[in-house]
């Protein structure tokens, strides 16, 4: 069974750096100013090539959740969590809620990202619900 | 320009699902996807009536490459390529409209069991057409159903739809295939049973999951007027398709968790009921792409066969079994019939517009509406009399 493995475009290489230094950035249109996600060379809203990478607040809300019980990957093991969160610049991304579970409904909760080292020394964010 | 009944299947075949699942099992492998391919093209053929050389067009499924297989069958069309399943039906509808084949065959072949294809993990099948399929593996989240349990726990919020609701579709589908004696899982289960089985990815459980097994399909679609002259059995016509793709957004589940796909379903809905001329109140049994169990009430809603926020209800009271108002996947679908990607649910279609269903056959069966959404891609099929 093999480790998680992140796609790695040209497109998402910048990203992966952002997030190792502990300040994740995606790309904003410098056309429309719509922010990309998953990166890539072209605005979907505009079609415009050019965007500049800007720091994320940092601020989600959760879309939906599920719980892994089967075992796909070496470094997960079950039970674990994945969350999908709408970021507040627009995009959705899906990442694993850590700490404290909110009490009742998951869905709606406002959450922060935060940034967690992996096994083979990279970092990668996640989310814990906003105080 | 309509596509209505420009074209009609004159034969449909398959492989032997319970005896390969069994030597599978036992270690043994006879065929690879090819093989299954063959002896699938060969039962149709037999089915129709016609000779290999009828054949003028070829069209494969994904996992088989289109040039073998067209040498293999010894098959040089005027009109050829690789498709999934129901665009495999749209395709040749197309070819023949436009006189570039008048008689299509449909092949698909599938090792999947034998061959350990992994739908989850870093081998996941697809990733190079579904980014969404491989793209949030740093978080751990991989496998299709995973997609379908993300999408279906958003719905329940939504809609209020409760897992025993849901565990309607295994169940209904399970007598399906209980009734059906080339069906892979034939024991009938409740809802108890269904809520009893553990989690895969919560909230879906075991049971919402389709099987894996090796095997075949194959159809054989004709020009509509060649259809009567040429095959031995009654042509069951196509009576109208329709598709919409929701790309926009895909990797980042927009389309699947903002509006559960409803936009691509509802605009694909009024594509195949205007070209068929009838609607949903004329469908007598529904066949539906359920890799997942939650696929039906998505399809359900989306395809005007009940209100919007409606799919637990309905399925909990008016039933979608051969008891019920709406028979939806009458041979057990991927859940309990086999897996074969689509392709066993359009030969389903044609046998019971046939009316050759025996057992599960529903009662004076005139049309018959397939629909798929495969990460946001609706499509639909409407076979009839």
């Amino acid at each position: 069974m093999a480790r998680s493995r992140a796609v790695m475009s040209i497109y998402d290489q910048p990203m992966w750096k952002s997030i190792d230094a502990g300040k994740w950035q995606l790309q904003q249109c410098d056309g429309c100013g719509a922010y990309r996600y998953p990166p890539g060379p072209v605005c979907d809203k505009c079609l415009s090539m050019d965007s500049t990478w800007r720091d994320l607040s940092g601020r989600g809300k959760v879309l939906s959740w599920v719980v892994f019980h089967r075992k796909y990957l070496s470094d997960y093991e079950p039970p674990y969590n994945a969350v999908a969160v709408q970021l507040a610049e627009g995009p959705i991304v899906v990442t694993n809620l850590i700490g404290p579970e909110p009490e009742g409904g998951w869905i709606g909760r406002d959450v922060e990202i935060c940034y967690e080292p992996d096994a083979e020394g990279h970092t990668i964010p996640r989310v814990k619900l906003a105080n | 320009m309509s596509l209505s009944k420009v074209a009609a299947v004159i034969g449909v075949g398959q492989t032997d699902y319970v005896g390969d699942y069994a030597r599978v099992r036992a270690g043994q492998k006879l065929h690879d996807s090819y093989g299954y391919a063959a002896l699938a093209f060969n039962d149709a053929l037999a089915d129709a009536g016609i000779a290999r050389d009828a054949i003028d067009g070829l069209i494969v499924g994904p996992t088989v490459a289109y040039e073998r297989v067209g040498e293999l069958l010894g098959i040089n069309p005027t009109w050829g390529g690789q498709r999934d399943a129901m665009l495999a039906v749209i395709e040749a509808c197309m070819a023949i409209h436009s006189g570039l084949a008048t008689t299509v065959a449909c092949i698909y072949g599938n090792d999947q069991r034998s061959a350990a294809v992994q739908y989850g993990g870093p081998q996941a099948m697809g990733g190079d057409l579904f980014l969404s399929y491989v793209y949030h593996s740093p978080w751990g989240y991989t496998s299709q159903g995973a997609l379908y349990a993300m999408m279906f726990r958003r719905f329940q919020e939504m809609t209020g739809i409760t897992e025993a609701q849901l565990g309607e579709v295994a169940v209904a589908q399970r007598l399906h295939a209980s009734l059906t004696p080339h069906a892979l899982m034939r024991q009938t289960i409740t809802i108890e049973d269904y809520l009893a089985s553990r989690y895969i990815c919560e909230p879906l459980h075991l049971l919402d999951y389709c099987l894996i097994n090796d095997g075949g399909v194959a159809f054989i679609i004709s020009e509509a007027g060649l259809a009567k002259k040429i095959g031995k059995k009654t042509p069951v016509p196509i009576h109208g398709v329709g598709r919409y793709d929701l790309n926009r957004g895909a990797t980042s589940l927009e389309p699947r968790l903002l509006d559960f796909y409803r936009p691509a379903q509802e605009k694909c809905a009024a594509q195949v009921y205007d070209m068929a001329g009838i609607g949903p109140k004329d469908m007598d049994a529904v066949q539906v792409y359920d890799s997942f169990s939650c696929h039906v009430p998505f399809a359900l809603e989306g395809y005007g066969y009940c209100r919007s926020g409606d799919a637990g209800r309905f399925m909990q009271e008016d039933g979608i079994s051969l008891n019920g108002k709406l028979p939806v996947n009458t041979a057990g679908g991927h859940l309990s019939e086999t897996y074969m990607q689509g392709w066993a649910h359009q030969v389903e279609a044609v046998r019971q517009v046939r009316g050759e269903c025996g057992a599960r056959q529903v009662p004076d069966c005139r049309f018959v509406h397939y629909n798929s959404d495969v990460a946001g891609k609706a499509v639909s099929v409407i076979y009839g009399k």
